[in-house]
């Protein structure tokens, strides 16, 4: 059953929500400058280093736990390429360990900053360690709960016709006992035509046939299958073209679950349209490139991304004339006729991906999670509050400001986002 | 209103005929045979019930099928590598060159679907003409030629290279003659090309010819002043302008241009500081200037050249000898007031004339030095080179190669098997030239015709295909000292090269690529004119689009020359076009739309209604209504027009203000090999022009007759009616200046009663004011919102059944003139064959598009909720709520709702168009496509008006003035088109709402229309015939 399914995810998701919010309790007092070494640390090295984890470069966690030469860090992440050329010993085995590739340069990053970052990386290694992490990030407790109508209203309906018609026959047995009592006392009552004899078999359909003869059974019989088959054909129209749950097979077995929820790697990495475009747009294959020239070489779900790109891994080298776009299909399809805009919703509304795309973060293959309907669009925008606040756009909007001073919500349909020509142009 | 003067758009409005009564009482002109089949015939039919249950049960059964599909599978095919500048969704603009215009394309996901003007053009300013916005629909034309094309056959550019090259060789061995003729070029680097390739072929000459020629004007200035040059009119700063047929807003040199410069003395800006300047026009068929002159006189053609000669001695005090009094008192009387009006202005006054021969552009250069003019409204030092043509050159080459003289002939962009008088010459002379090179374009000519090419290239042994200029690298150089710079948006779609790095492969050039040549010519010579260099010089150029170096000042020139032989030369050339007897004066002209024909298969072209006539989709003979009359001709009826042979048969159209007893022709048409959009459109009139006087002319004298058949024209002129209730508010200058209010209907006051609530506006009220003294009618806007938005070309044959698409049209009133009263004109319509004011109409041009009435009358009467009013003041329509009642459009007041009948872009019916998936790439993917069974309508670009408010929403500031520009508002030249914010009351909308001309169009109804118009002021005066 759905509700109760849904009901346990709302709830797995709120202990999850209190979980994250202990996991972050516990990291946030770890040092003195560990908030501002994770600013710096997400900024500059997540796009190659975790913390558990091997990627483009080593995890961070424990190398740089065990290494006690503060110096010589400092040395190495300001500039890597310095010690190699000195001939560092430390610094050319991991050189040649990741295949000569050199790390970036940061020249930028003072003294401070390093030793931010380090102080950091210890920190979170220590509660990683000490508590194994949660898993998927605290999804937004705002879910889609449309659907036409909901089942239990059908089951129920359902149920209420079967009982409904239970009473009738008990009724109508009621009823034949009382006429037979009736005729038996005026004593007109028929000689039983057909007595048993000799074990001869009685007709097995008489009674349906005697049934079939009862015009109001009939009628009602007729009545419930047209209703149901109604309220069938009501629940399907308003399905119709609803897709919730599509999951179509791609061509690559990419799994969210795993970048998006495992290697928290922010969507933006990927979907960089989100936020500038209206098109989110599947990540073209360079980007894929940036951490899988490295990450899983090996793979044979990666050895597709070569091929398309006519890349050879050995080599090293491209191979233009051999590469073919990877099709693949395309999940949320909402039809031409209403724009969307994700730069509208993820820059300026900060809705989070998961509130339309569901928890992707748990998801090996994605799938449909909302129904794409306009219902769906305009519940949101009916009670989706305007964040308002340190956008000057919204500074000469009168209307909003006489709202806020009545105390009213101030949602997106109250600012028009419910008319028609905002979407459908 | 103060004035009872009474407006038409069509002479069957203005007289009322039956069949435009009846038509006009439906709403669309076909009803559906709905009646037919309930009354009568339609039931008594063997099986209608049953038919009807059939198709029912179809319905109900393909509907249901229909919901039980599975998910469609759709492809999201991502870049493979994806280019940095790309975002997918998000437009970039690049600049760009269009004849000698900056421009800005609009390119998304990588191939470009607008043009728009570049604000920092020194031409428009950001304006732009019809056929530059129309000019992207080209680059998609799935008729272009896909691969270079050898003895009629498809071939490659290695055997093409091959075979050319080794034929050049031979000819230059041979040491005959070798000719590259074009159309003007002013690109630097493509002259350089050309005179790179004639130093290594020593026996080759450029030779410029251009279809609609200007020799006239350049050999007049040779002979006037020794500076063979066309020079840059300006307009804006000339007070009184007299013209002699030279359709200045039009067809004539430089449109937009010339718009901009005009439009500057008589717009809101300029009356208000009490500045109007004086427009006296004398032509023969209205033209689109015509059209909005203060006065216009018609003049035959054998007139004009004569009334030319009068004008000079009513200035000069000189008579000069033969010259005599012309047959038409108007006109006299109108010389002299022209020629006091134009002493007066000395210094601030222009004589331009439209004519192509030389000895009447030396009279006009007398008498513009007379006036001062040189130095001020004529610059014969920064002169214009957007037209070069020489046509002594081209009959001269003619000439020779029929007599076996010219062994290699190359043509770019040039056609003269179509647009040469003679084309049997040029078709003789071609037999003769061993080798004939076209770069022309044009590949398959659609179903059923084999040839390929165009008229000209189908006759050469080698089609090099040019690429479309925006694939193409290269340069502008429209004005001197303004350089514009050409860039690729797209690579190259098919298998073209561009016909420069031909060149340069042909002439063994020690650069072969066209790009590295086009940077070398830059560094070498342009970029340090703008005082930069090098590679960041260049970002600057491609940046920027242009490069500006300070004009030269303009020298004062007088004129010294004697006049006798000159007035002689044109007293002769008047009497050798004077008709006598049943013969008429014909004149062919170039109309504004179709040009010479060489974008005649553009659709969004040929369906622009011409603004003067509103033609669309075919040439005609433009004739006076009196004189048809006199003729015995009705509109429609089809006139064969002879000349020297040749003849045309074309339906007849009565122009009110066309000269009587002459007739007029426009060019551009009648193509042969234009592609399946363009072919036999029409008919060709440019073998009507002779060679007299070493130039083309445009003017023969015609013998016509009724060939009694019918055809009817497809003129979009009184589709939309409003039943005759007043929409046109105008006045005079003069009543202007003693109150501004004049003419604007607003001295009432009324009582306003209403069925409708208030609609609450709190942050946008979205909406126009459009300056009818701005607006000439030229028909940019209308293109410009077909690109943006999508908008359906429906064909000929659709429009005569009144079903055009365009969500913005321009209707063009006529009236009769000022001093005719009511009581006069009353008189004189009543008796039905009097028609002698139709000489003397006066025009106004009204764009009209949906009002996004406050108080729409559509959004009461849609019974499904499609139609809606927004908080911001428009009208929404959600197409997909639609179900086509039609009751909107009946309802509308201003008749500017669109029906599709048909799915325009996936019907074969309408395969001239967007049915195929090559040029549905020009389609805006912001804009949905409509399907059919639906309304559309003007939206105000909500696309855009979203687009902008985004974009401030993610920089975190208010939506400024300005930020959002509607497509119409964008490209129009004149600025004639403001959109913004009213509730902002600095936003240049609100102000000029507030000016004292603001009327709205049927504000009487109080649907509260959110487009302003204003007033239409005329520079007449009380003296005026």
């Amino acid at each position: 059953m759905r509700n109760i399914s849904s009901i346990i995810k709302q709830i797995s998701r709120s202990v999850l929500l209190v979980a994250g919010f202990a996991m972050l309790g516990f990291s946030g007092h770890a040092q003195g400058d560990a908030a501002k070494g994770e600013a710096l640390f997400k900024a500059n090295c997540t796009s190659c280093h975790k913390l558990d984890v091997k990627m483009t470069g080593p995890a961070l966690g424990p190398i740089i736990t065990s290494e006690t030469d503060d110096k010589w860090l400092t040395h190495w992440i300001q500039n890597n390429q310095a010690l190699i050329a000195a001939k560092d010993k430390k610094a050319l085995s991991i050189y040649n360990e990741y295949n000569q590739a050199g790390m970036s340069v940061f020249a930028s990053l003072s003294d401070g900053d390093v030793s931010n970052i380090i102080a950091y990386v210890r920190g979170e290694w220590k509660t990683m360690k000490e508590k194994p992490p949660g898993k998927g990030d605290p999804a937004n407790p705002q879910t889609s709960t449309e659907s036409g109508p909901s089942d239990l209203v059908i089951f129920g309906l359902i149920g209420v016709i079967i009982l409904a018609f239970i009473i009738i026959l008990v009724l109508n047995k009621v009823i034949a006992t009382l006429e037979r009592l009736l005729l038996s006392k005026k004593g007109l009552l028929p000689e039983e035509t057909e007595t048993i004899e000799g074990g001869v078999p009685v007709d097995k359909l008489a009674t349906v046939k005697k049934l079939l003869k009862n015009k109001k059974l009939v009628f009602f019989i007729i009545l419930c299958i047209s209703i149901a088959g109604s309220s069938w054909t009501w629940v399907t129209l308003w399905n119709t073209n609803v897709h919730t749950g599509y999951q179509p097979v791609q061509p690559i077995k990419y799994s969210h679950e795993l970048h998006a929820g495992t290697m928290k790697i922010d969507c933006q990495y990927c979907h960089s349209g989100a936020y500038k475009s209206k098109n989110a747009s599947i990540p073209s294959l360079n980007v894929c490139m940036n951490c899988h020239k490295m990450v899983k070489t090996e793979s044979p779900e990666i050895a597709k991304i070569y091929n398309a790109l006519g890349y050879d891994p050995k080599t090293q080298k491209y191979d233009s004339t051999k590469a073919k776009p990877i099709q693949w299909v395309r999940i949320h399809n909402l039809p031409d006729l209403a724009y969307f805009n994700h730069s509208q919703h993820v820059v300026v509304g900060k809705v989070k991906c998961q509130t339309c795309h569901g928890p992707i973060q748990t998801m090996k293959e994605v799938y449909q999670y909302s129904p794409l309907t306009m219902k769906w669009c305009i519940q949101c925008h009916k009670r989706t509050e305007v964040n308002y606040k340190g956008n000057a756009y919204y500074d000469n909007m009168i209307s909003v400001h006489d709202k806020i001073k009545r105390g009213e919500k101030v949602t997106a349909a109250a600012m028009g986002g419910i008319e028609c020509g905002k979407c459908h142009y | 209103m103060e004035s009872n003067k009474k407006y038409w758009k069509g002479l069957e409005e203005l007289n009322n005929s039956p069949e435009f009564v009846e038509k006009n009482k439906h709403e669309f002109a076909e009803p559906l045979p709905i009646e037919e089949l309930l009354s009568g015939s339609g039931l008594m039919a063997p099986t209608p019930r049953r038919n009807f249950l059939k198709a029912l049960g179809f319905g109900v059964g393909a509907v249901s099928l229909a919901a039980c599909n599975k998910v469609p599978v759709h492809k999201s095919i991502p870049y493979l590598i994806k280019p940095e500048e790309v975002t997918p969704g998000v437009a970039n603009y690049y600049t760009s060159s269009y004849e000698g215009h900056a421009i800005l394309v609009k390119t998304r996901e990588g191939r470009p679907i607008k043009i728009e003007g570049n604000p920092a053009d020194l031409l428009s300013k950001g304006g732009l003409n019809a056929q530059a916005q129309a000019s992207v629909l080209e680059l998609y034309d799935v008729n272009r030629a896909k691969n270079p094309m050898k003895d009629g056959g498809e071939s490659s550019w290695n055997d093409i290279d091959s075979f050319v090259k080794s034929e050049l060789a031979a000819i230059k061995a041979g040491g005959k003659k070798i000719r590259l003729i074009s159309s003007t070029i002013h690109s630097p680097s493509t002259l350089a090309v050309i005179a790179d390739f004639i130093k290594q072929y020593p026996n080759t000459k450029h030779i410029n010819y251009d279809a609609v020629s200007y020799t006239g004007i350049i050999q007049a200035n040779q002979n006037s002043f020794g500076k063979a040059v066309l020079p840059h009119y300006r307009f804006d700063r000339a007070d009184v302008i007299v013209s002699f047929g030279a359709d200045f807003l039009g067809s004539w040199i430089s449109q937009a241009e010339f718009m901009k410069q005009y439009v500057s003395n008589r717009n809101s800006k300029s009356l208000e500081s009490k500045k109007m300047s004086r427009h006296i026009q004398f032509e023969t068929g209205m033209s689109l200037t015509g059209t909005n002159a203060d006065v216009r006189i018609p003049v035959k053609p054998s007139e004009e050249g004569i009334a030319i000669i009068n004008l000079y001695n009513a200035i000069s005090g000189t008579t000069l000898p033969g010259s005599q009094k012309l047959n038409n008192a108007v006109a006299e009387k109108s010389i002299l007031i022209a020629a006091q009006e134009l002493k007066a202005a000395k210094g601030k006054a222009l004589v331009v004339a439209g004519s192509n021969d030389v000895a009447v552009q030396i009279l006009v250069n007398a008498i513009n030095s007379l006036l001062g003019s040189y130095g001020n409204t004529i610059d014969l030092d920064n002169a214009s080179n957007q037209y070069a043509g020489n046509d002594g050159e081209l009959v001269e080459f003619i000439n020779d190669a029929k007599q076996g003289g010219v062994d290699a002939v190359f043509f770019l962009n040039a056609n003269p098997v179509y647009d040469y008088y003679k084309a049997k010459d040029v078709k003789d002379a071609l037999a003769k030239v061993r080798l004939k090179v076209s770069f022309c374009d044009r590949g398959s000519n659609g179903e059923g015709v084999s040839t390929l090419g165009d008229e000209t290239s189908s006759l050469c042994n080698v089609i090099a295909p040019n690429h479309h200029y925006l694939e193409s690298w290269g340069d502008g150089n429209a004005l001197e000292g303004y350089y514009t710079v050409v860039q690729p948006t797209i690579n190259p779609v098919y298998n073209t090269r561009q016909a420069e790095q031909s060149l340069l492969i042909w002439s063994d050039n020690t650069v072969k690529d066209y790009y590295t040549y086009v940077r070398n010519n830059w560094d070498k010579s342009i970029l340090a004119k703008g005082g930069l260099s090098g590679q960041k010089g260049w970002e600057e150029v491609l940046q920027k689009g242009l490069i500006k170096v300070a004009d030269k000042t303009a020298g004062t020139y007088s004129f010294s020359k004697d006049l006798n032989a000159v007035a002689q030369t044109i007293l002769t050339h008047s009497s050798q076009v004077a008709a006598a007897g049943d013969k008429v004066e014909l004149q062919v002209y170039q109309s504004s739309v179709m040009r010479d024909g060489k974008k005649a298969n553009n659709p969004w072209l040929q369906e622009l209604p011409d603004p003067v006539s509103k033609v669309t989709w075919e040439n005609f003979v433009a004739i006076a209504p009196k004189f048809a009359d006199k003729l015995g001709y009705k509109e429609g009826d089809v006139m064969k027009v002879t000349v020297d042979g040749y003849s045309v048969s074309l339906p007849v159209l009565f122009q009110p203000g066309q000269a009587q007893g002459t007739i007029s022709i426009a060019v551009g048409y009648g193509r042969t090999l234009a592609g399946p959009v363009g072919n036999n459109v029409g008919q060709n009139a440019f073998p009507f022009y002779s060679f007299r006087n070493g130039t083309f002319q445009t003017t023969a004298i015609a013998s016509i007759t009724a060939t009694g058949e019918k055809s009817e024209l497809a003129q979009t002129q009184t589709h939309h009616s409003y039943e005759g209730r007043s929409v046109i508010r105008e006045t005079t200058f003069d009543k202007y200046k003693k109150d501004p209010k004049s003419g604007s209907g607003r001295n009432a006051e009324h009582k306003l009663y209403t069925l409708w609530d208030e609609y609450e506006r709190p942050q946008y009220n979205w909406v126009m004011a459009i300056d009818l003294n701005a607006c000439t009618g030229c028909g940019a806007c209308v293109v410009a919102c077909n690109a943006e938005n999508n908008v359906p070309v429906v064909g000929k044959d659709e429009v005569r059944r009144r079903r055009e698409m365009h969500w913005i049209r321009i209707d063009r009133y006529y009236s009769i003139n000022d001093n005719v009263t009511r009581e006069k004109e009353m008189n004189k319509l009543e008796k039905a064959d009097d028609m002698h004011n139709m000489d003397h109409v006066s025009v106004v041009h009204q764009p009209m598009l949906c009002q996004h009435c406050d108080h729409a009358p559509c959004e009461t009467v849609c019974p499904v909720l499609a139609t809606v009013h927004s908080s911001e003041g428009l009208n929404y329509m959600a197409y997909n709520r639609c179900i086509g009642t039609r009751y909107c459009a009946n309802n509308c007041p201003y008749k500017v709702r669109r029906f599709n009948w048909f799915n325009y872009w996936n019907d074969s019916r309408f395969d001239n168009y967007l049915n195929n998936e090559h040029t549905q790439l020009v389609l805006n993917p912001d804009v949905v496509t409509r399907f059919r069974g639906v309304m559309e309508k003007c939206s105000m670009c909500v696309q855009r008006i979203q687009a902008g408010k985004l974009q401030a929403k993610i920089e975190k500031r208010s939506l400024k003035d300005g930020d959002i520009k509607v497509a119409c508002q964008q490209t129009c030249p004149t600025n004639a088109i403001v959109f913004g914010n009213v509730n902002d009351p600095t936003s240049e909308v609100a102000i000029a709402l507030k000016s004292e001309r603001t009327y709205y169009v049927l504000e009487e109804l109080n649907v509260q229309p959110g487009i302003g118009y204003q007033v239409k002021v005329r520079n007449t005066k009380e003296i005026e015939a």
